[in-house]
Formats: structure tokens, sequence, C-alpha cells
């Protein structure tokens, strides 16, 4: 039998603070109303939050890699857009390849201007967030997209469908947390993009190309959007032109909340699906416990504000610390 | 390409209407956004068919494209063009209230069309022409009781709203119609919640899905327009909740394809011809000196799965 003392409990308490803010929320609300807790709801949680989850495993690499991405929202908008409008016109299957290849040639553009021309993400990615608006207007021409035949197409597969009573978007987000964690902890590439985003100039001076894994993250980035967007217009078969507005920030909630630094070079996917997970029953839970609307906006931040704190608490192994 | 078909309607309506009446009134419109939905491209359309067919009236037709600068300037062209009336759809409620002002001054009657402008500038407004939301809130009450009275369950029936982004002003005033009306026409029918689903499919999809776990009994839900409607509709459907009654407002073409399916029960007509005909009646009314209450509201009646058949499906 393992021997554990007080230090140990404490080392896994500061490596897991997060973990722990998410059990009490889970805890709390599961009391507040046991239904929260059901198979049904926190299934239907997790496959409502597997849109944002996935943008966000994409753009924890930009984050890790010492960059911002404010355009996902938007670009979300665009590959639903996009893929609903071409479905009625060149089928499924083509369809989808054209939206990932315009959606990929979005982020290419981006990782480009960021990574080669050194231009500051957060300007870039927030004039692609009203350029790609725009962008998506002109496409739909303001109309909502929707696809005719609703029932008659295996385009339902992807946000509908089950397979062995798990629903697919909540497949497709789990695989690619797992591929994409394994890129990030397990590949050269994944170190190079902590080193990229950790030291910048360190990492020039041994030799990684800096701009082509900034690049590369921008374009993967883009590629996860795809999917949140593929995952979307699958799920609805149709669409506002403002789908995915106001999920840049959502998305980068939950990046910062799963633990990444802002400054580049820390965080990990584990974490952001935490993050997510736990942006996701906040929201599920406060419906349930059927507060005021108004106020849930209140208790949303509140909650995330306690989150950071009980994480940061415990890797300082205090719960208050003033600065000096 | 505008430009001359534009200039071309203003000859002929011109050309008509001398040779009809002896006074022609020259009535200048400008637009919010031609283009950016279907809604206003079809409004703008049924307006000038609208201008055509009477030949007392000529019409100056322009489009700000969302711009409130370029809105400013248009108004400030109709008031030296010395046109009799001028109709404006705000691009901004409260930043065309100095141009507003100016025409007032000139002594041209304006009328504001389906979105109205702060209240400080109703000063210098004749009429507005537009939709009334507390009446759709209230039409939407009534349909929903209807419905539960011929299914034999106003006496127990459980409802919930999804109302629309919050702090809009469509979105409170569709909500108080419906929670007004719902318990005068059917006092034992319980709203049991309302959450906000912003105007959005996919949020009202999440709310929904919160709402069919919270409650195992839901017999009706009021969304705040056809959209969100549809998004509690998918909801139900993934959930396999039969038996829902679904009312929305101004329908939308997926609201009127659920409804052809058998999903939906019912919504508001909104229609964008009515709208703008509606303003141009208004324009004529308040130059032939009738008088016109300042909301001078255009009828947008109920429709459910019974009477579709006599409406179009919407363009939008």
């Amino acid at each position: 039998m393992a021997q554990f003392n007080k230090s140990d409990i404490g080392a896994l308490l500061a490596k897991q603070g997060i973990l722990i803010a998410f059990a009490v929320f889970m805890i709390g609300f599961t009391l507040a109303n046991p239904r929260f807790i059901e198979l049904d709801n926190v299934s239907g949680v997790i496959r409502s939050s597997a849109i944002l989850g996935v943008m966000a495993l994409g753009v924890t690499f930009v984050v890790i890699g010492g960059n911002l991405d404010l355009s996902v929202g938007s670009m979300m908008s665009f590959s639903t857009i996009v893929v609903l409008d071409l479905h009625d016109k060149l089928g499924p299957g083509l369809a989808i390849v054209a939206m990932f290849a315009l959606t990929l040639a979005l982020g290419a553009f981006i990782g480009f201007l960021v990574g080669y021309l050194k231009l500051n993400s957060l300007i870039v990615t927030l004039g692609m967030l009203s350029a790609i608006h725009g962008l998506t207007l002109t496409w739909s021409g303001g109309k909502n997209m929707d696809i005719a035949d609703k029932s008659g197409t295996w385009f339902a597969f992807f946000g509908q469908a089950r397979v062995m009573g798990v629903p697919v978007p909540i497949l497709i987000f789990a695989l690619l947390a797992v591929l994409l964690s394994l890129l990030l902890a397990k590949t050269p590439f994944g170190r190079k993009v902590y080193a990229v985003g950790g030291n910048g100039q360190a990492a020039t001076f041994s030799g990684i190309p800096r701009a082509r894994v900034v690049f590369m993250t921008y374009l993967l980035s883009a590629f996860c959007v795809a999917t949140a967007g593929l995952l979307q217009a699958s799920r609805s078969m149709g669409s506002q032109n403002t789908v995915g507005q106001g999920m840049e920030l959502e998305v980068l909630a939950a990046v910062i909340l799963g633990g990444a630094s802002l400054l580049g070079g820390s965080g990990t996917v584990v974490k952001t699906v935490i993050g997510v997970l736990i942006l996701g029953f906040i929201q599920s839970g406060l419906l349930l416990v059927g507060l005021d609307f108004y106020v849930q906006y209140i208790v949303t931040w509140i909650i995330i504000i306690l989150a950071v704190w009980l994480d940061v608490a415990a890797k300082r192994g205090r719960l208050w610390s003033p600065i000096a | 390409m505008n430009m001359t078909t534009r200039m071309a309607l203003v000859c002929t309506t011109a050309l008509l209407g001398g040779a009809a009446a002896a006074e022609t009134m020259t009535i200048g419109i400008t637009q919010n956004n031609v283009g950016v939905d279907s809604y206003q491209t079809t409004y703008e359309k049924a307006f000038i068919a609208a201008a055509e067919a009477n030949p007392d009236v000529e019409a100056v037709v322009l489009d700000a494209g969302g711009d409130v600068a370029r809105q400013i300037a248009q108004m400030e062209d109709l008031i030296q063009r010395d046109v009799d009336a001028i109709i404006i759809w705000p691009t901004n409620g409260e930043a065309v209230i100095p141009a507003v002002r100016k025409a007032h001054q000139a002594n041209i009657p304006v009328v504001v069309t389906n979105s109205n402008i702060a209240e400080q500038g109703f000063d210098f407004v004749a009429s507005f022409s537009g939709p009334d939301n507390i009446t759709q809130g209230s039409r939407a009450a009534e349909i929903m009781c209807d419905r539960f009275t011929d299914m034999g369950v106003e006496g127990e029936a459980r409802v919930v709203q999804i109302s629309g982004q919050p702090g809009y002003t469509t979105a409170i005033e569709r909500a108080k119609g419906f929670e007004d009306r719902l318990p005068e026409v059917c006092p034992d029918v319980t709203l049991v919640e309302t959450q906000p689903g912003d105007w959005s499919r996919e949020k009202s999809q999440q709310v929904m899905e919160a709402f069919l776990v919270k409650y195992d009994d839901i017999d009706g839900v009021y969304a705040g327009d056809d959209n969100m409607g549809v998004g509690a509709l998918n909801a139900a459907k993934d959930a396999d909740r039969d038996g829902i009654v679904f009312v929305g407002a101004t329908n939308f073409a997926v609201g009127y394809e659920a409804m052809a399916d058998g999903d939906y029960w019912g919504s508001i007509y909104q229609s964008p011809v009515d709208d703008a005909e509606a303003a141009l009646q208004t324009a004529i009314d308040i130059l032939n000196g009738e008088d016109l209450p300042f909301l001078n509201y255009f009828d947008t009646p109920k429709i459910t799965q019974e009477n579709m058949d006599e409406f179009e499906k919407p363009v939008f």
C-alpha cells in the first residue's frame, strides 16, 4: 500500500488545482439539482461543448506558441455557412473538402502574417475577426443558410448520429483531444511549440524555425475551426451568419481556465479540455438551478474567477499571497 | 446599375403622375442596408413596386448601406431636393436624430419605418410605421392557448419561453406581450421558466436541452423568433420528446418548413411587402392630411399549420 505524507498530497493538489475546482462545482450543482449529474445531461453538455472544445484544442497550440487567435469565432461562422451553402450545390463530400480547404487557406494567411511577417497576433486576428465576418456575409448575401433536404443526406452524421450510444461530436472531440495531446506532448513539433512560446529568441538560437512553427499553429487552429464548423452545420443543418460570434472569447477563457499562460510556453491539451468542460457545465448548471438570466452573467464570472483562484492558490500552496 | 433603375423609376413615375393627377407627391426613402438580408431586399422591391403602382407618387429610393454617415448625407440630399416627405429606416436609432430634426425644421414630415428611432427624437417624427412586437407576443400566447384547448390540456399545460437577446427592445416587448396575454386567455397554463436564446438557433438548442432535463413535462415552447424556435425543436427531436407545441414569431423559412412537416405549430407572419407598403401608405396619408396614430402599426397575422396555405413561404 502506498504511503502518502502531507507534502505528497500538497504536490498533487498543486498540480491539479483546476481539477479540484471542477469537482467542487460538479458537486455543488448536483446538490442544487440532482438531475445535473444524470447521464443524459452530462452527455448533452459534453456534446454541446464539443464545438467550443474542438476550437479550443487548436487555440491551445496558438497560445502555447506565444500568440493569440481572436478570429476563430468568426472563422467558424464562415466554415459553417460555406459548408451549408456548398452542400446543396456540390453534395456533402465535396462541400466538406472545399470548406476545409478554404478555412485552411484563411489559417495559412493568418499564419503567414503572424509567423513570417512577424505582425502582432492580437492586431492580425482582431482584424481578421471582422474581415472574415464580412467575407461570410458577402458569401451568403446576409441570408440564413439552410440545407434544403434535411432528412435525405448523410451530412447529418457528424452532428446528430451516435456510435455505440455515444454522440458523434463527443467522439470527434475526444479523438482530436487524444491525437493533439500526443502531438503536443510526445513529438518534436510539440516541443518546438513550447520552446517558441516560452522563449522565442532561445528557440531561434537553438535552430528552431520559429516562423514555420507559428505558421503551423495557425494552420492547426484553422483545421480545428473547420472541424467545429462541420459539427455545427451538421447539428443544425442550417445557420445564421453570426453562429460563432463571441466564441473567440469563450475559447480563450477555456484555454486560460485550463491553465495555459497568455504569455505562451505553458499549457496542455488535457487542461484545456477541463477548461472547456467547466464552462459547459457552468452554463448547464446555472440553467438547471434556474437563476434569473441577468444574474447568470455575473455568477458565471464569479465561478470562473473562483476556479482560477483555486488553481493559483493550489500552485502557491496557500489561498492568500499578497504581492511583494 | 441600381442608380439607373432608380433614376428611370423616378422619371416614369413622374410622367405617369403628371398625366394622372395635377399634384404629384415626391417621397424620398433612405433605407438601412439593402442586400444584407432577404427581408430588406424584398422590402425595397415591394416599395418600388408600390410606388410605381401609384400614379400620384414619385419615389426617390436611396440606400445607406448600413452606414450612418451616408444615411445622414442622404437625409440632407432629400431635404435639399425639397421632397414632400421622407421615409427613413434608421441605421442607428440615436445617430440619425439630428438629421431627422433638420427635415422636421424644413417642414418635411418624416416617417420612420420598421424600427423606431430613440425616444428623444419622437418630437421630430410624423409617424412610425412598423410591426407591433407587444401584439406579436400576445398573439403568440393566443395561438398557444387555442392549441392547448384543441388538445384538451388547457387546464394543466406547462410552457417554457426562450426569449431574444437580453436588452433588445424587440425581445423585451415580445416577451411582455406573451407573458401578459397568456394568463388572460389560459389562466391555468403555467409559464414555468424563461431563458434567453440570444436570437441564435444553437444557443436556443442548448437552453432547450437544459429545460428538457429539468422538466419532465413540457407542453409548449414560445420562442422570440422562429430561428430559436427551430433550435428548441431540434433539441426536443434529439431527446425524443413528442407532443410539444412550438410557437415562434417572425415566421422564417425554416419555421415555415417545420410547420409544413407538422413539427412546429405556429408563428407570427411579418411580411417585408406589408412593411414596405405600410410605410409608403403612411407617408401618403400624412401628405393628404389624414390623422394617423403616432405608432402606425401594420398587421402581423397569426400563422399556424391550419392556415399556412394562405401565406407564401418567407424568403428569409
